[in-house]
Order: C-alpha cells, then structure tokens, then sequence
C-alpha cells in the first residue's frame, strides 16, 4: 500500500471509502468530502497548531490497508478476554485498523438493552439513531483532518445505552493500529440515554515502532451523548508504538444534569495530538477531566482540553497532570469557555508539569473566556522539578535518590488514576514504573 | 502588494533627485495644511526633510516603510476591531503646535466632565482637551532640570536627541525593538515623531521620577512617539508616561516603540497610565533588555482607548537580572483592552513576577495575554504570574490567555488566574456596616486595584481612585 502525504492532496469522487453505507451516510461523506478539499491545512500561527506541524498528520492511503495485526495485540486481546471470561467486563470490543469490529459479550451476564456493535451494522440495525447522532458533534467541518476522518472511515463502534439502564462492569475497546505504512480512522459514537450510567475504557494501541523507516498513521474520532441526568466514565488511553503519528478528536456532549468524568492518559506515540472537548448544554451538567502524560524519548505529545459553557448553573473541573523525561515535549492548551447566556457557572482548571530531564520542554497555554460575570473560575499552571526538598526528606529516611524519584512521581500520578477500574490501573502504574526503571 | 513597493521604491528614488523641482512646494508645513492622509514613501521623505534628520534616519524609515506594507494585519486578538483601522484615513504627521487645536466645544462631554471632577486646572485642561499644544511647566520644573544636567542625565524629547546626540540615538535605536519585529512596531519606525530620550551615566542614581509628557514638554506626546531609556551600569531611573486624566485626540490610531535598556546592576522602572478617548486604538510595542544583576519593572495601567494591544516585554539576557510586571486594565463599555505581559529568561538565576488585574464593566471585554518563557540556558529561573479579574455587569467579558514554554529543568513555573464578580458576602458585609451598596462596591474594587495604585506617586494615585470612582458611579452589578 502506497501512503499519499502531499499536503495539497484532495479526496478523489471516485474515492470507493465515499460509497460506504446507506443514502444519507453517503450523503455525509461526500460533504466532508467537499470540506476536506476545501479546506487548507491549518495554519501554524493559530494557537493550537502552533507546536505541532500539521502535515504529519496528513496521510491518505490509496488502498485498502490489509496488514495483521501484531503479536503484542493478541497478547492483549487474550489479557483482555481472559478479563472477560472472570466476569469483570461487560464486554470486549476489538477493532483492527478501524475497519475489523468484534464484539466478544460476557455469556450469561449481559446488561439487558445495552447496544454493542460496529458502525456499519448499526446504520443498518439501529438507523434513526445513528443517523440523528453521528457527525452531530464532529463532522465535516469541525476541522481538515475531522472532516479527513468524516470523509474516509472504514468502520468504528457504536454503543447505546437505552435509558435508565446501568451498565455496572466497565466496556473494554481495544483499538489496534496496523504496522508500518498503515492509516486507520478509528470512529466511536457512544449514546448514553436519560438516567442511564456507563463506562468505558478505550485503548488505543499497536502501530509501526519504526519512526524513521516506516510511520503508521491513525486519525480518530469520538462523538458521546450523555443524555439528561445520565453518568459517564470515559477513560481513553493511548500507548501506541513509538513509530505512530496520531490524532484524536473527542467531544462530548452533557445534557442537563448529566455527569461526564474523562480520563485522557497518554503514553504512546512518536507524535501524537489529541483534542477533548465537552459541551455543558443543559442545566446542571457536570464534567470532570483527570488527565495524565507522560513523555520520555524524543516523543511530541500535544494535548487541548475544551470545557464549553453553554447553559447556566454548569460546573467543570480540569486536573491535567504531564511528566516528562529525556527529551520529550509536551505542549497543552486549555480552554474555559462562559457562554453569556450560561450563568452561575463554576470552571476550575489546574496543569502541572514535572520535569525529570534537563532537556525537556514542556508548554502551557491554560486560557479562559468569561462572557458574564455570574460566575467562578480560575486556572493554574506550573512547570518544574521535583522539590529537592521531597528527595532530600526520603534519602534522609534510607531512601536512594533513584528511589525517592520513583516514589515521589507515582504519588503524583496516582491522584489522575484513583478513578480508573483498578486492574487498569494496575497496568498503568506499571507503565509508569517501567518509564521510571533507568532514572 | 510587491508591485506598490516597488513603484514606491521608484518614486522615492525621483523624490532623491530633485524633490522640490518635482513636486513645486517647499514649505512641509503648508503641505500638511492640505491635509494629507495616507502613508506612502512621499509623506516618510517629508517628515524626514522637515525634521531634517540625517540620511541615515531617512533610509531606516523607508526601509520600514517596506515592511509595514508588507506585513499581513495580526491574525489573533480582536481580528473585527483592528481591521476597522483605515490607514488612508489618517494623518501620519503633523507639525505640533500649529495643528493640533480643537475648540473646546468639541471635546466630548464625559472627558470635560472627568476633568471637573478630577480638578485638573485650566490650563492642564485645554492641553488635555487637545485645545492648546503646550503646558508652560518649565518654570516648575527648572531646577530639577539643573539637578539632571550636572549629573549628566540626558533626557530631552527624541527628535532634540536625534540632532544632539546622533552617535548615541544611532547605537541603540531599533536594537531592542527591530523594526520588523510587528506591523505596527514597522508603522512607528517609518513615521516616528516624539517621544522621550534618557540616558542615565554610570552610577547615576536619579532619585525623582522623571515625569514625561505635558509637565515636561508638549512634543513627547504624539501618535507615534518613539521612546529609548537606557540605564548605564549602576544607574537608576523611574520614568512616568501619561497621566490619568482622559486625553482627547481626534486621531484615531495611536501606535508607540519603547525601548528601554538596563545595562549591569542597574534598575529601571517604567510607569505608564493611559487613558486615551475611547475612540483610540492603542497598539504599542514595549521591550526592556535587563543584563546582569539589572533591575527592570514595568508598571502599566490602561483605562481608556477603544482597543488597547499592549504587552510590555522584559528580556532577562544577564545572570541574576530581575523583572517585574505589573499590568492593569479597566475596561467599560464599548472597550477592549487586551493587556499583558511577556518575559524571556535567556539568562541564569534571573527571576519575574508578572502580576494582572483587570475589570471589565458594562459590556466591557479586558484580556490578558502573555508569554513567559525559559530558554534552555536560564537554568534556576524563578517566574510567577498571577491574572486575577473583576467581572461587573451581565455583559462583561473577560479572557486569559497565558502562554508558557518552558526548555530549562531547574526552573520553578507558576500560574494563576482567577475570575469571579464582586462577592455578595462581601457586600452584605459591608452593607450591614452602614455603608450604601454604591460605597460598597467601590471600597470593594479600590482595594481589588490597590496592589497597582500603591505603587504609583501619590498624585496619580488620587487621581486614579477619583477615576475608578466616577466611572463606578451608578454601576449595576
């Protein structure tokens, strides 16, 4: 397969990734069709391309990918349906590439109601759905490589939850980039009906791990509707091969009295850009974001956190914890954003930047846009070492300094994790151990 | 656009030739009568041959010029309001004195009214009111001036420094703000008029604050001043621009460079308070470079103009050197002031502290936006910066947005911001103590200002809490 990353490219008619699915998804893709030849490649100077260079992420294969997937996935796929069988999912969800989608249930256990299946099953099964809710928060003109996404997706996952319906043991998807030479669009709509509860972990692995012979590409997209009163826990989780460039968009929308929690954790990825967003669009909607990078080698790790405003007494809460070493570099950008009709609003958002490395670099861009003043915000962003102090207080105790580092930066992560499922965040711990082996 | 350079280029190079024959008019004066608006490579050579500025001089305004018509307009910030400039439509110099009067029936109602209340006497009046060009204060000022000369300060309006001090103006002006470093910053260096020049000899401790602008002299105040300090190794300095009393000008751009240099251990502050009419747009370039042990602080208060973009810069280029930036807005109705502040650790061991306040009133937008950055070498840097805002009004807006990139390890980073309205319990607190809500909410916000207005001398001081006062007056929160 041939990769076409020519920064001018347009999306032929003749594209066959444009006649996939029913009249009216074909009628959406053709759109973002038309906005993706439309539209430039962003400009450096606006602020949230102003770290990462856009063209990497331009990338369009002229076939269809047909890699296997790699052994690490099986391994993964087995831990996971291993997790399955001893009843602690509710069901695992693999997908290869963005385009093979498998849904393996738990046997006996099966919350009734609950909708898993992939897309273009589901614009068939489940159409009134699927086509009042899907492009409804990102489509073709949310941005280039939206609209890129919007125009070319293979196959991504769909769930609904009917209402009043609790799903109690978390959804594992487990999303598998192909190896050298492969773009995926991985797609995910989520629908969680009125009073219902929900949560989701989806990890994003696999890929090339050679950066300089052979980049793999994934662009993916994340559309949620918690519908009013509803609950959510959306962990994402992104480890991808250190030869992968990757973009994500997610955006969620809270409908009255809705509760979002959204845990972005990032690890992967040899460049990887990444945009959360939620929209507070009814009264008493609540969003919290606990988000953890960590960086090491020469990764580039560019992360945008939305919280928008638009209906009154709606509160939100950002805690984006980012620790680097070597010379990775982490860029994060941060909007708060008040309606003027969106009143007694609370907003608070916090990033923190450990920096274990001399030749790190790390930017915060954390900004508020405060349309009336019924309301409570505030914001706050550091960038440093760890406190001499704290290591000198361990090794006064015994503790060697390598150690008292190791410590000190598992504590810090830990308080992002406390509301992850706990063997996840076992796994994750260990990732961050391993990060820490050679300090 | 290369094509209107280029024909500029041509007519300028004719201009060089025989520019009296050509054009058939000697007196710059009368041709400014005229009323000519608009920029071009013509109306540059004519501010040069009426100032009769060495060539040198001429070639940098042209070459700026160049750049000016070449840069795009900013792509960021309030995009709507700053396109409204028409820059055909305004008068790139004009002679002061014989030009710059107004009737006084023609100055606005609100700023004749700012002046009875802040008891500004008559003559500060007409001067402010742009009605008369000049303030006799030189009297007052005579001996102070004595004082500065026997102590070798040099500080005199920049176009007297051209002609004085060529060898100095020519060493450092454009240095620190290169003219290609914005549009604007171009626009000033092709047109320039005014502003002031300090030099400060080694040692120098200059202990009043130098006051610039009408208690000095009329032509330091001007569209396009163009200002330089430099502080010698162990000099000191404090250095007042504006003043808080509304400035009225039927000119609808004003656009200043200052350029302030702190060589080692030396120290320097900058104070500016701007209140100009609302129907200004205020785009100004400000960048000190602090070298070793140097002290710089900028203490900057915006209360008028209808778009203030202003973000003075401190460049931290010597071990140990120190900034601080204190910046304040307060933005009413029909305002956008987008203030901040931008500090550059090149160096090690060099600290700053950038500290915001801003209000925004009515329908009144203040944003603050900043850059605080740490180069790789400036290990052991120490940088703070704390937003906090004031919303009073259902239409109030208010905007942060900071910037901060760090490429140093050893460095300790903070940012704050905070944003809320007037407290309730802090009104009812102050209103069962007897106090009307009015009285309330101006002791509320006065004390919300106070970490600006303590450090100004205690003349500007009275006047800007006789200011907040009046523009709180029946205020709804």
């Amino acid at each position: 397969m041939n990769i076409v990353t020519d920064s001018k490219y347009m999306i032929p008619h003749q594209s066959p990734a444009l006649e996939r699915g029913p009249a009216w998804l074909r009628e959406k893709r053709r759109a973002s069709q038309t906005e993706f030849n439309e539209l430039p490649l962003p400009r450096r100077g606006l602020h949230l391309w102003r770290y990462t260079d856009p063209s990497g992420f331009m990338a369009i294969p002229d076939s269809a990918d047909e890699t296997a997937p790699s052994e690490n996935y099986k391994l993964v796929e087995k831990l996971e349906l291993d997790h399955l069988k001893s009843g602690n999912l509710e069901a695992l969800v693999t997908d290869f590439g963005g385009r093979d989608i498998k849904v393996s249930r738990s046997g006996d256990d099966v919350t009734k109601g609950l909708v898993i299946s992939s897309l273009s099953e589901a614009a068939n099964s489940h159409a009134e759905l699927i086509e009042k809710h899907l492009y409804s928060l990102i489509g073709g003109s949310s941005g280039k490589f939206e609209a890129m996404n919007s125009a070319l997706w293979n196959d991504g996952i769909f769930i609904y939850v009917p209402d009043n319906v609790e799903v109690k043991k978390p959804l594992h998807l487990l999303r598998e980039a192909g190896v050298e030479g492969s773009i995926q669009y991985p797609r995910l709509l989520v629908v969680v009906g009125k009073n219902a509860s929900l949560t989701i972990v989806d990890e994003y692995g696999g890929g090339s791990s050679d950066f300089r012979n052979g980049q793999s590409y994934s662009n993916a997209v994340v559309e949620i509707i918690a519908e009013q009163d509803s609950r959510l826990r959306y962990i994402s989780l992104q480890r991808q091969a250190s030869g992968m460039q990757s973009y994500l968009t997610h955006r969620a929308q809270a409908q009255a009295g809705a509760s979002i929690l959204t845990i972005p954790l990032v690890f992967g990825a040899a460049i990887s850009k990444q945009n959360f967003g939620v929209l507070l669009d009814g009264k008493g909607a609540d969003s919290k974001m606990y988000g953890l990078l960590f960086g090491t080698s020469r990764q580039h790790l560019d992360n945008h956190t939305l919280h928008h405003h638009r209906a009154g007494m709606t509160t939100s809460d950002i805690d984006f914890k980012v620790v680097l070493r070597d010379k990775a570099m982490s860029a994060y950008t941060g909007l708060i954003r008040i309606e003027e009709d969106a009143k007694t609003c609370e907003a608070y958002q916090e990033n923190r930047n450990l920096l274990l490395s001399d030749s790190t670099r790390a930017q915060t861009v954390p900004e508020l846009e405060i349309l009336n003043e019924d309301v409570s915000c505030s914001h706050g962003a550091t960038a440093g070492p760890i406190d001499p102090m704290q290591i000198f207080q361990l090794q006064s105790r015994g503790i060697h300094e390598a150690d008292a580092v190791r410590m000190i930066v598992s504590g810090y992560v830990q308080s992002s994790l406390k509301l992850v499922p706990e063997d996840l965040r076992e796994r994750i711990s260990e990732f961050v151990a391993h990060r820490l082996e050679d300090i | 656009m290369s094509d209107s350079i280029q024909k500029q280029k041509e007519s300028l190079a004719a201009l060089n030739e025989d520019y009296e024959s050509k054009y058939g008019f000697s007196d710059p004066v009368d041709y400014f009568h005229k009323g000519a608006k608009g920029i071009n490579h013509e109306v540059v050579e004519m501010i040069t041959k009426m100032k009769k500025e060495p060539r040198w001089m001429a070639d940098i305004r042209h070459e700026a010029l160049d750049i000016f018509l070449s840069k795009p307009m900013p792509a960021w910030g309030d995009i709507k309001l700053i396109n409204e400039i028409d820059f055909d439509n305004i008068y790139y110099f004009m002679k002061p004195i014989e030009n710059q009067q107004n009737s006084w029936d023609d100055v606005p109602d609100y700023i004749k009214k700012t002046f009875d209340r802040l008891g500004i006497p008559e003559a500060e009046k007409n001067f402010l009111g742009g009605v008369s060009a000049q303030y006799e204060s030189e009297v007052v000022y005579h001996s102070m001036k004595e004082e500065l000369k026997e102590q070798g300060v040099l500080f005199l309006d920049m176009d007297s420094a051209l002609r004085e001090h060529p060898d100095i103006v020519k060493k450092y002006f454009g240095t620190i703000i290169p003219m290609t470093d914005n549009k604007f910053a171009a626009l000033n260096t092709a047109v320039w008029s005014g502003g002031s020049f300090i030099y400060v000899p080694p040692g120098v401790q200059v202990t009043v604050p130098l006051q610039a602008y009408f208690r000095i002299n009329a032509e330091n105040m001007g569209q396009f001043e163009r200002t330089l300090i430099i502080a010698d190794k162990g000099a000191r300095i404090h250095y007042i621009e504006g003043c808080t009393a509304p400035t009225y000008s039927t000119d609808s751009l004003h656009s200043a460079v200052v350029e302030v240099l702190a060589l080692e251990d030396s120290n320097i502050r900058y104070t500016t308070i701007q209140n100009w009419s609302r129907n200004i747009f205020n785009l100004v370039t400000k960048r000190a470079n602090a070298h070793a042990r140097s002290t710089v602080e900028w203490v900057d208060g915006n209360l008028g103009s209808r778009l203030t973009m202003k973000y003075p810069c401190i460049q931290l280029l010597g071990e140990g050197a120190r900034g601080e930036i204190l910046s304040v807005a307060l933005a009413g109705t029909d305002q956008h002031l987008d203030a901040g502040a931008k500090v550059i650790h090149v160096a090690p061991n060099t600290s700053s502290r950038i500290t915001s306040k801003s209000i925004s009133k009515g329908n009144g937008r203040a944003s603050y936006r900043g850059l605080a950055k740490v180069h790789k070498n400036a290990t052991g840097a120490k940088l703070a910066v704390e937003c906090d805002a004031l919303l009073i009004g259902e239409e109030a807006r208010s905007d942060t947005y900071p910037t901060i990139e760090v490429d140093a390890k050893n460095v300790a980073v903070e940012h704050e911001a905070r944003v809320s309205k007037v407290a309730e319990e802090q009104l009812f607190y102050l209103t069962s103590r007897g106090l009307t809500e009015d009285d309330a909410r101006l002791l509320i916000v006065n004390g919300f200002m106070e970490p600006f207005t303590k450090e100004l001398p205690l003349e500007y001081a009275v006047e800007l809490n006789r200011l907040i006062e009046l523009e709180m007056e029946g205020s709804i929160g």
